[in-house]
């Protein structure tokens, strides 16, 4: 007698697709903090009559211990210029956006030298600061 | 007479569907946190060839320090809560944009919150700044 082989079903568990979704986007999240400034310590300073800023090219960023980052990397006052340049591109003005966060004591040795790189590179400067109330 | 049968169905979500409700608010809040939206003052930036043109001898000169209460004017030393009448002043009459220059000297060791609080006010008076850094160059900050 002949026995009918029964096929054998190798399916991906469906109860296993939300958790499988769960560490993807645990991942791209891990991912996405590595490129943006967000993991940075710095306190902004305070000023009154802020406007709300919706879009920029970069960000440029001073932390407590005066380091200088530009879009979340660690870079030397000597190559700012250039980098937002590159970054900046051909776009026309009022798309030249630069975000420049620096940490509310850090000194004008430190953050001079890097607005006069964003007045180098053409970028549209915003400060970022607290609301004074 | 037959009673009447009451149906109580007994309604759960569905334990597969867990995992797609834990995704869905992770993405909500993510959503949350990430549109938080960044505020702060801009600051345009002239190019360096306006700055020369702009520039002329009788601007208004302030020279910042670490001390935050006494900013100097012209050379003279003014109390911080002074300093916007003393602006006031010296920026009446003068209606061209080369005119209300104010050059902002600062020493190495001011602090930010100082230095913004300053041209902050500077702006909010419609003169655009220049910033002259102790080393040699000369960069202008429109308000």
């Amino acid at each position: 007698m002949k026995l009918k082989r029964r096929p054998m079903k190798a399916d991906v568990p469906s109860t296993a697709m939300g958790d499988i979704a769960f560490n993807l986007l645990i991942f791209f999240v891990i991912l996405a903090r590595a490129t943006d400034d967000s993991h940075l310590q710095w306190n902004p300073a305070k000023a009154k009559q802020l406007e709300g800023v919706k879009s920029s090219r970069c960000s440029v960023l001073i932390d407590r211990s005066n380091k200088l980052y530009l879009n979340g990397r660690e870079m030397g006052q000597a190559q700012l210029s250039q980098a937002i340049d590159d970054l900046l591109g051909q776009a026309p003005a009022g798309q030249r956006t630069v975000l420049l966060k620096v940490h509310k004591e850090a000194t004008a040795m430190y953050y001079e030298p890097v607005i006069e790189a964003i007045a180098q590179a053409g970028g549209e400067m915003v400060h970022i600061l607290d609301e004074k109330r | 007479m037959r009673p009447r049968r009451t149906s109580k169905f007994l309604i759960e979500p569905a334990a597969v569907a867990t995992g797609d409700i834990a995704f869905n608010l992770i993405v909500f809040f993510l959503v949350c946190a990430s549109s938080e939206p960044d505020s702060g003052r801009r600051q345009d930036l002239p190019s360096s060839e306006k700055t020369k043109q702009e520039q002329k001898t009788d601007n208004i000169e302030i020279s910042l320090t670490r001390t935050r209460n006494v900013v100097t004017v012209n050379g003279d030393p003014v109390r911080f809560e002074e300093l916007e009448g003393r602006l006031r002043r010296l920026l009446t009459g003068k209606r061209r944009p080369e005119d209300r220059v104010v050059v902002v000297r600062s020493k190495p060791d001011t602090p930010y919150e100082h230095w913004i609080e300053v041209t902050a006010l500077v702006q909010d008076l419609g003169a655009s700044i220049t910033i002259q850094r102790e080393v040699e160059r000369t960069v202008n900050v429109g308000p």
